[in-house]
């Protein structure tokens, strides 16, 4: 096997600073922050703010559920997509771009309705269900080309000195090429899965009780809708701090292969 | 060139809409038009139905123009609070808690929740539904009827449409709302029909009307639609519209 990887510096770019440098970084700014105010909130305020937190969190457990599902199922579906507009096989390729194509031009709340109440003539999918087949489907199509270029950015010759080394094409795909396509391919993923997850948001049109249909119900029976929004906006960022936290995590350990 | 054009057309908008201002009182009035046959958008794309109509006669007695946008229920009360429009008529059920964020005008209509359910069930009470889905509308008294209701899993929908949709799909047991919204879907809309039925008329204490919904502060406007709405009734044009939309 080749031993000298060549070094590619996409997760160096300089407008994505680097989290984690130092004791204050944005992270911890943002994080604490947003604590604080809640607290603060909370006790000075319990009669609307603490009822809303009271009211929420089964919405939470919801939300957390749809985002890991769908990005699971958005992650084998971009894998797929990717190998598929790489692959030579005529056939495949053409699917593989039909799809992204197709499910990229179609807007997000569109296919939520599409997948829930015009499929659901036909097929009586619960509601959580279609919720994460949608949200997959979407995000799969965006990770395909996130998959596709992190491929695409491996020189040549990887795959020139692994076939020589007697590897068949398979192997060097997922042997040689993708352990280190993956490090260019964690950032953008990370920010999709970040742009999932509020994303999710968008599934409370069908009916899904997550944060948002949650909060909404509490903001319409109380009229306490500056104070519920509020909550709700800070308990998404929490949440969301919390994902990017794990994919810095993530892209931290790959980069101690980086020399 | 064109910021000056730009200008101009921005100073005419202000003074033309200084002029009518002083012609004739102007309320804007939020509704949301997804409550067939109250209030809805006809195929011809126009904002219709019973209280359409009735704010239209009230404003011709009253001697006050009206102009009603269409808005989504959800924040619609936020609107309100925030100043965007002067009132909401938009089959807004008067209660106890409401009254306190907001005045009302004098009732315009009577309503009763009732509950649609397929054809093939038998229920009679809102007890039958323990532990299974029963849809509304979210923020609308028949939502609160079901999270009231012992052992329902209550399910909020952004539109009463949406939530009908969902029962004929088979995937509600019912779904409660405003008699005549519920008349309007289970017998009136052809596929449906086939399907649905409205079971029962959810038993409550107290009568419960619309009302037309106006920020605290604006005694103003209260009045003008307050005169306007008893005008119509005296003057035999609430039956005229009621049986217009209702029959007899």
């Amino acid at each position: 096997m080749a031993d000298k990887v060549v070094k590619i510096d996409v997760t160096d770019g300089a407008s994505i600073p680097k989290t984690g440098d130092g004791i204050i970084s944005a992270w911890w700014v943002s994080f604490i922050g947003a604590i604080s105010i809640i607290a603060y909130l909370v006790i000075a305020q319990p009669d609307p703010y603490k009822d809303i937190l009271l009211f929420v969190p089964d919405g939470i457990l919801v939300t957390f559920k749809v985002t890991i599902f769908s990005i699971m199922g958005a992650l084998v579906l971009g894998l797929l997509t990717g190998l598929g507009r790489l692959s030579k096989n005529k056939l495949i390729n053409l699917i593989a771009s039909t799809y992204v194509e197709v499910v990229r031009g179609i807007p997000l709340l569109v296919q939520l309705f599409y997948i829930y109440y015009a499929l659901g003539r036909f097929f009586t999918v619960p509601d959580t269900l279609s919720a994460i087949i949608a949200m997959s489907v979407c995000y799969g199509a965006y990770m395909g080309e996130v998959f596709r270029a992190g491929i695409e950015s491996i020189d040549d010759g990887q795959t020139e000195a692994s076939r020589s080394l007697g590897f068949n094409s398979r192997q060097t795909m997922f042997m040689v090429i993708l352990p280190q396509a993956w490090r260019t391919i964690l950032p953008p993923v990370g920010n999709e899965f970040i742009a999932l997850l509020k994303d999710t948001s968008l599934v409370s049109i069908i009916a899904v009780a997550d944060i948002l249909r949650r909060g909404r119900e509490f903001a319409a029976e109380s009229f306490n809708y500056f104070e519920t929004y509020t909550m709700i906006a800070l308990l998404y960022l929490l949440i969301t701090l919390i994902l990017s936290r794990g994919v810095s995590y993530m892209e931290k350990r790959l980069s101690q292969y980086e020399k | 060139m064109f910021r000056k054009v730009f200008l101009i057309v921005l100073a005419m908008t202000f003074v033309a809409s200084a002029a009518f201002a002083g012609a004739k009182k102007v309320i804007s009035i939020a509704s949301d038009c997804t409550w067939p046959p109250m209030e809805f958008v006809n195929s011809d794309k126009e904002i219709v139905g019973f209280s359409v109509d009735l704010m239209k006669a009230a404003a011709k007695a009253g001697g006050y123009d009206i102009k009603i946008s269409n808005t989504a229920w959800d924040g619609i009360f936020a609107g309100l609070k925030a100043g965007k429009y002067d009132a909401i008529c938009s089959s807004v059920s008067i209660n106890e808690k409401r009254k306190k964020a907001m005045n009302f005008t004098v009732p315009y209509f009577e309503v009763k929740q009732a509950v649609v359910v397929p054809k093939d069930s038998d229920a009679k009470d809102l007890s039958a539904f323990s532990g299974k889905p029963v849809g509304a509308q979210i923020g609308t008294t028949g939502y609160f009827a079901i999270k009231k209701a012992e052992g329902a899993v209550a399910k909020s929908y952004d539109e009463i449409g949406l939530a009908m949709e969902d029962l004929y799909n088979g995937r509600l047991s019912a779904v409660v709302c405003d008699d005549p919204i519920a008349a309007n879907y289970a017998l009136q809309n052809k596929q449906y029909a086939t399907k649905l039925k409205i079971a029962f008329i959810v038993k409550s204490d107290n009568p419960e009307y619309y009302g037309v919904a106006v920020n605290k502060k604006n005694n103003e406007v209260l009045d003008l639609l307050n005169k306007g709405i008893e005008a119509v009734k005296k003057n035999g044009e609430y039956d005229r519209i009621k049986a217009k939309w209702f029959g007899k």
